[in-house]
């Protein structure tokens, strides 16, 4: 799902560079306006923590791995704005710092991961808070993989319609929708599950924990 | 400045590499790119295929099937593709590995606080994560079995999220200690 560099053409993400904009702009004024003593830090550690769970791969039956996302538990846990920042922070850093994903790709990964999963992740917990909190999370988390996956498989489907040489053969990401939405999808309904665990993990386990380690003591390590 | 200018040097770069769609003129730029990193041109072709290829691969060899099942020529296509992924990921490597992002986002001072923040941390939690990898394997006679690998992932995802709210209250009240808040208003 998350996309490097040159298979997105010009088409995609130069207007999803405008949409981005804008939503990175209203993202920062609204931190600025409720900038406080806690908004700032928690920013900056929740990006880093998003980072590293990025990190941690989940074995699947059959040798593979895939690793969480963390979108439905950031959304939850945060809220959409902050989620979204956070996760556009984590790209910029991937990409700059480290050469995972990519400058093109940045503006529709914010979008689609970011914004329309933490949208989805949050709707998905808001639908089912009252019939079972623990549904919820695992819903939100499950949710905002799924919507994240969904969106980058559409946008990926797009690029052959996008951009082909006069000879019809792709400029940037050559296989089309029939492809694309089993290809991104189908393996996300999988990740979700393990995205929802975390979800359910943070939401039910740690939240309620957040503040009993001492000062100048972290948690013990696992 | 020099930073930003930089930045913006590599930004140009990336978006003209996605309107050249010739592979000779694509070639032509990647070589461009390795002769101008000079004596870090082998670690920039290095990092560039480690980073790009998982992705590349997948999507050449997929490309590559559907061809051969549907008799269609796909090199044209294929190679396009790949010099333009190495080439804007050598540009990262060559051109972004330089800029002093602190700097050159420094525009904004609640973005530039936030990403020395987040970077510092990150720098730290990479550092734990390969700790904790290490560890398990340190523990671990044999192969680590599906099971113990999924509690150890949840384990390390428990930590961290405790580490990062536990983190963000220390930095909080160091930033609070020195004035930061007050500076903003």
């Amino acid at each position: 799902m998350h996309v490097p560099d040159g298979f997105l053409g010009p088409q995609t993400y130069l207007p999803a560079y405008g949409v981005a904009g804008v939503m990175w702009a209203a993202g920062l004024r609204r931190l600025r306006a409720r900038l406080d003593a806690a908004t700032l830090p928690r920013l900056a550690v929740v990006t880093a923590a998003a980072f590293v769970l990025m990190m941690i791969t989940v074995p699947l039956p059959g040798g593979t791995t895939v690793h969480v996302a963390g979108i439905g538990m950031l959304a939850v846990l945060f809220g959409v704005w902050n989620a979204f920042l956070s996760l556009s922070l984590v790209f910029l850093l991937q990409a700059l710092l480290f050469g995972d994903g990519g400058v093109t790709a940045l503006p529709v990964n914010a979008l689609a991961m970011g914004l329309v999963g933490s949208l989805a992740a949050v709707g998905a917990y808001g639908l089912l808070r009252r019939w079972s909190r623990d549904a919820a999370l695992f819903a939100a988390g499950w949710a905002g993989t799924v919507a994240a996956a969904l969106v980058m498989a559409g946008v990926l489907g797009l690029q052959p319609l996008l951009s082909h040489a006069p000879d019809g053969s792709p400029l940037f990401f050559p296989f089309g929708w029939k492809t694309t939405l089993p290809a991104v999808v189908l393996p996300h309904l999988a990740v979700g599950v393990a995205d929802g665990a975390l979800a359910l993990l943070a939401g039910r386990f740690l939240a309620p924990r957040t503040a009993p380690a001492p000062p100048g003591r972290g948690p013990e390590a696992p | 400045m020099k930073d930003r200018a930089l930045l913006l040097l590599y930004l140009a770069a990336i978006v003209a590499a996605t309107f050249v769609h010739e592979p000779a003129r694509l070639a032509a730029a990647l070589a461009a790119v390795l002769l101008l990193s000079g004596r870090r041109a082998p670690r920039v072709l290095g990092r560039a295929l480690r980073a790009a290829a998982p992705f590349a691969a997948a999507v050449s060899l997929g490309w590559l099937a559907a061809a051969w099942w549907e008799q269609r020529p796909a090199g044209a296509a294929l190679l396009r593709l790949n010099l333009r992924v190495l080439l804007m990921t050598c540009l990262t490597f060559a051109l972004a590995a330089r800029v002093d992002l602190q700097r050159a986002l420094g525009f904004s001072r609640t973005l530039r606080f936030a990403l020395v923040l987040a970077v510092s941390q990150v720098l730290t939690f990479r550092r734990l994560h390969a700790d904790f990898r290490l560890a398990l394997r340190c523990r671990s006679p044999r192969r680590v079995s599906t099971a113990t690998a999924l509690r150890h992932g949840a384990a390390t995802g428990a930590w961290f999220l405790r580490r990062a709210e536990h983190d963000a209250g220390e930095i909080a009240q160091a930033l609070d200690a020195r004035g930061f808040f007050l500076d903003q208003r």
